[in-house]
C-alpha cells in the first residue's frame, strides 16, 4: 500500500505561465529511502511543497494513506508527515534550542516528563546540548540545519520529507544523519530526500527518481514488498 | 594576512577565535574547512570587516591587505578590496531582477552607465546567467539564487574574494560553473577564501586550512593535506571512509 | 501606454485628494468610474483589487452599517419603534465611506504598476538623497517579508503537527505571542543581514551614485503632469465654493 500518491500532477505558479510541473507520477511507500535529484530549478522543493500540501496541484491529485491530501488540515499532515525546508530559517521560531525540538510534542499534551526526555535524547545525538538554551537564529547554518532536523524528528512523524538536509553539515555530521536516517527506514518510515548530494544520496537512498525541467525522467523503481502491488 | 587574530561575541564571553594566524597571496585559492561550529564563518566576517564596524565583539590581532590594518579603514571603502557572499543568499538579494542586483554595485561605485552594462554583461558571462537577465531573485531555486548572489559580488571585481559555503548549494552544473570562474578568476591574479565542507570543492584550492573550535590545526598544500587520511578522517572531513571517495 | 513612475505618483496622490474632499456617492463614482478607467488603460488586473479589498469585506460593511445608524438623516426608511435603522441620508453617507475605501485603494493600485526599481530612479532624479529613496524602497519591501515570516512560521507550526483550528483560544494566544518575539527578531537580523550586505556591495562609499538607466520624460508625462493637478485644482475649488 502505498503512502504517498502523487497521481499524475502538474504544477504552475499563479500569474505564471510556465508550468514547474508536469504530469508527474510518483508512489512512495513506507520503509523506503527514494532521493529526488535534478539540476536548479528543475521543481524538486516545488514537488516536496506539493506534497505536504502547502501548495495545491494545479491539477492531479496526491493521497495520503490512500485519502486526498485536500481532506486534511495542515496540522494533521504535519502529524504524519515530517518536513525539513531547505532553508532552515524558515523553520525555527522558538525562543530556544531546547524548546524548539520539544514544540510538537509539547504542545500536543505529551507529558513533561517524556517530552524532557525526547529532547535530551535530540539534543544529545545531533550535539546541540550546549546549545540548549540559545536563540536558534543565533546558531551557524550547519547547527540550524540539525536542529531543524531534530525538531521535526522529534515529533516522530510516520513519513519524512527532506529538502536538502546535507547543506551545511560536515563529512561527521553526514554520516551521522546516514546512519539516524536508515534506522528510521528500517523501523518502517519511508522518507524523500531531496539532495544535490551524490554521494550522500548513493550511501543512502534506495529509489532513485530524476526529475529534469518539471517532468520525471527516471525512476530507479520501487523495489522490495511494495513492488508486486503495482 | 591575518596575525594572531581573536575574536570572542561579547566582551567576557567565550573566545570563539584564538590566535589564527595565516596568509593569502594573490592568484591562490585557499580554503577554510572544519566541523561545523569552527568558527570558520566567524574569521571570515573578521577579515571582511562585517565584524568590527557593525557589531560589538572584541577583536585583537591584526588582519592586514596589502599591508594596512583594516581598522584603518571605513568599511565601505573595505569593501571594494574583499568582496563577501555570504551563506544566506536571501539576506543579500532585494532588487527587482537579476541584472539589477548585479548592477548594484557598480552603480555605487559612480561608474558611468557603459561601464556599468559592461561590468553586468562580464558577470553574466562569466557565471552563465545571461538566461535569468530578467527575472526575480526571490523566484528562482536556491542553488540559482546562490549563483546571483556570487555575481552580484563579483561585480565588484574585488582583489580579494571570500565565500562562505557557496558551492554546497549548487547542483552539478553550477559546481562546473563556479569553479571555471574561481579559475579564471585566480588566473587573473585574485586571493580567493572559500570555506566549504565539500571535499570536490576543497580540492580546488591550492592550498587548505583546517579549523577546530577557533584554532588552527593544520595549514598547507592541499594534495598535501587530503594525503593525510587520518588527518582527515579525524577531523570529520572525509565522507566515505572507504577512500574511493573523492567524488568528482 | 508607459508613463514615468514620478508621473504616476501625481496622478494618485491627485485622485486621493479628491477622493477625501467629495462625499457624496455620486461625485465619488464618477471618480471611482475615473480611476477604473485610467487602471485600464494601464492594463491592470482589475481583479487584483477585488482580492486585495476581500479580506477587508467586513470591515467595509461594518464601517456601511455604522454610518448608516448614527449619522441617520433624510427620510426614514426603516425603522425599529422610534429608532431610525435606515435613513436615506445614512445610507448615502454609508455608501460615500465605502467608496472612499475604494477609490484611494484603487489609485494606490496604480503604484503597482511599475517596478520598484524605477520608483527609486523617479525618486532620485527628483533629488531625494539615494540613502533615503532606498530606505524607502526596501522598507516597503520589507511588509511583504514580514507577512511572509508570519506565514512561514504558521506553516512552520503547522507542520510541526498542531492543529490551529483545534487550538483553544487561551492556548493560541499564548503561543502566538510567544511566538510574536522570535519572529520579530529574526526579521531585524534579516534586516541587518541586508545591511552588512549592502555596504559590503559597496552601497553608501561615495555620497553620489550613478544609475545604469535614467528615467525620461515623455511629451505624454508633461501633458499628465500639467493637466492632471489643473484639473484637480479646479475641481477642489468648486467643491469647496
Amino acid at each position: 500500500m502505498s503512502f504517498l500518491e502523487i497521481d499524475h500532477v502538474s504544477f504552475t505558479y499563479p500569474r505564471h505561465d510556465k508550468p514547474v510541473l508536469t504530469d508527474v507520477d510518483l508512489h512512495f511507500d513506507q520503509g523506503v529511502i527514494t532521493a529526488l535529484v535534478g539540476p536548479n530549478g528543475s521543481g524538486k522543493t516545488t514537488l516536496t511543497r506539493l506534497m505536504i500540501g502547502v501548495l495545491r496541484p494545479s491539477c492531479g491529485e496526491i493521497r495520503l494513506e490512500r485519502r486526498p491530501l485536500v481532506e486534511y488540515s495542515l496540522g494533521e499532515i504535519g502529524r504524519r508527515v515530517g518536513y525539513v525546508f531547505q532553508n532552515p530559517d524558515l523553520q525555527l521560531f522558538c525562543g530556544s534550542v531546547a524548546e524548539e525540538v520539544g514544540f510538537g510534542l509539547a504542545n500536543r499534551g505529551c507529558k513533561q516528563e517524556t517530552v524532557m526526555e525526547r529532547v535530551a535524547f535530540y539534543l544529545d545525538y545531533f550535539e546541540l546540548k550546549d546549545y540548549a538554551d540559545v536563540f536558534p537564529l543565533h546558531l551557524s547554518q550547519g547547527e540550524k540545519q540539525r536542529l531543524a532536523i531534530a525538531a521535526v524528528l522529534a515529533n516522530d512523524p510516520l513519513f519524512l520529507v527532506l529538502d536538502e538536509p546535507t547543506v551545511g553539515l560536515d563529512a561527521y555530521r553526514k554520516r551521522l544523519l546516514e546512519d539516524y536516517l536508515k534506522k528510521i527506514s528500517r523501523s518502517g518510515r519511508g522518507m524523500v530526500l531531496v539532495s544535490h548530494d551524490t554521494a550522500f544520496v548513493d550511501r543512502v537512498a534506495e529509489r532513485v527518481v530524476i526529475l529534469e525541467k518539471g517532468r520525471v525522467i527516471e525512476d530507479s523503481g520501487r523495489k522490495g514488498k511494495a513492488a508486486d502491488e503495482a | 594576512m591575518v596575525q594572531g587574530l581573536t575574536y570572542r561575541y561579547q566582551p567576557g564571553g567565550p573566545l570563539v577565535l584564538k590566535g589564527i594566524d595565516f596568509h593569502v597571496s594573490r592568484g591562490e585559492i585557499v580554503a577554510v574547512t572544519g566541523l561545523s561550529g569552527c568558527g570558520k564563518s566567524t574569521l571570515c566576517y573578521c577579515i571582511c570587516g562585517a565584524f568590527h564596524h557593525n557589531r560589538d565583539g572584541v577583536m585583537t590581532g591584526q588582519v592586514l591587505l596589502n599591508g594596512k590594518n583594516i581598522r584603518e579603514r571605513r568599511a565601505a571603502s573595505l569593501a571594494l578590496e574583499v568582496g563577501m557572499v555570504f551563506q544566506d543568499p536571501d539576506t543579500q538579494l532585494f532588487l527587482p531582477t537579476v541584472e539589477d542586483e548585479i548592477a548594484f554595485v557598480p552603480e555605487n561605485l559612480c561608474l558611468p552607465s557603459a561601464r556599468i552594462r559592461e561590468r553586468v554583461e562580464q558577470v553574466l558571462d562569466l557565471l552563465g546567467l545571461a538566461a535569468l537577465r530578467e527575472a526575480n531573485p526571490h523566484r528562482l531555486s536556491g542553488g540559482e539564487k546562490h549563483l546571483v548572489a556570487l555575481a552580484a559580488v563579483l561585480a565588484l571585481d574585488p582583489p580579494v574574494l571570500i565565500l562562505d559555503e557557496v558551492m554546497s548549494q549548487l547542483d552539478q552544473l553550477g559546481k562546473e560553473k563556479v569553479a571555471a570562474a574561481l579559475k579564471r578568476l585566480r588566473n587573473m591574479g585574485k586571493a580567493i577564501i572559500a570555506v566549504e565542507h565539500n571535499l570536490e570543492a576543497v580540492s580546488l584550492a591550492d592550498r587548505l586550512l583546517v579549523m577546530e573550535r577557533g584554532e588552527l590545526l593544520s595549514c598547507g598544500r592541499t594534495a598535501e593535506l587530503l594525503a593525510d587520511r587520518e588527518l582527515m578522517e579525524a577531523r570529520g572531513l572525509l565522507y566515505d571512509p572507504s577512500g574511493s571517495a573523492q567524488d568528482s | 501606454m508607459k508613463l514615468d513612475p514620478r508621473t504616476k505618483m501625481v496622478m494618485v496622490l491627485c485622485l486621493s485628494g479628491l477622493a477625501l474632499l467629495y462625499n457624496t456617492p455620486g461625485r465619488l463614482l464618477l471618480l471611482l468610474a475615473v480611476t477604473v478607467a485610467i487602471l485600464l488603460l494601464f492594463r491592470f488586473d482589475l481583479g487584483a483589487i477585488g482580492s486585495y479589498l476581500k479580506p477587508f469585506l467586513s470591515l467595509m460593511v461594518f464601517l456601511f452599517v455604522i454610518q448608516c445608524l448614527f449619522a441617520p438623516s433624510g427620510r426614514v426608511l426603516l425603522a425599529v419603534g422610534p429608532v431610525p435603522l435606515a435613513t436615506t441620508g445614512g445610507l448615502l453617507t454609508g455608501a460615500g465611506v465605502v467608496l472612499r475605501i475604494v477609490v484611494v485603494t484603487a489609485a494606490a493600485m496604480l503604484l503597482a504598476t511599475f517596478n520598484a526599481r524605477d520608483f527609486i530612479l523617479g525618486l532620485v532624479q527628483w533629488k531625494v538623497p539615494y540613502e533615503l529613496a532606498f530606505m524607502v524602497f526596501i522598507a516597503l519591501r520589507f511588509l511583504p517579508v514580514f507577512r511572509d515570516e508570519l506565514v512561514n512560521v504558521v506553516t512552520a507550526v503547522q507542520l510541526r503537527g498542531i492543529d490551529l483550528k483545534k487550538v483553544p483560544w487561551g492556548q493560541k494566544i499564548a503561543m502566538y505571542r510567544r511566538l510574536l518575539f522570535p519572529v520579530i527578531y529574526g526579521a531585524m537580523l534579516k534586516a541587518q543581514r541586508l545591511a552588512v550586505s549592502m555596504e559590503a556591495r559597496g552601497f553608501r562609499v561615495y555620497p553620489r551614485r550613478t544609475y545604469l538607466r535614467r528615467l525620461n520624460f515623455r511629451f505624454v508625462d508633461y501633458m499628465v503632469l500639467v493637466i492632471f493637478p489643473l484639473i484637480t485644482i479646479v475641481l477642489i475649488l468648486l467643491q469647496l465654493s
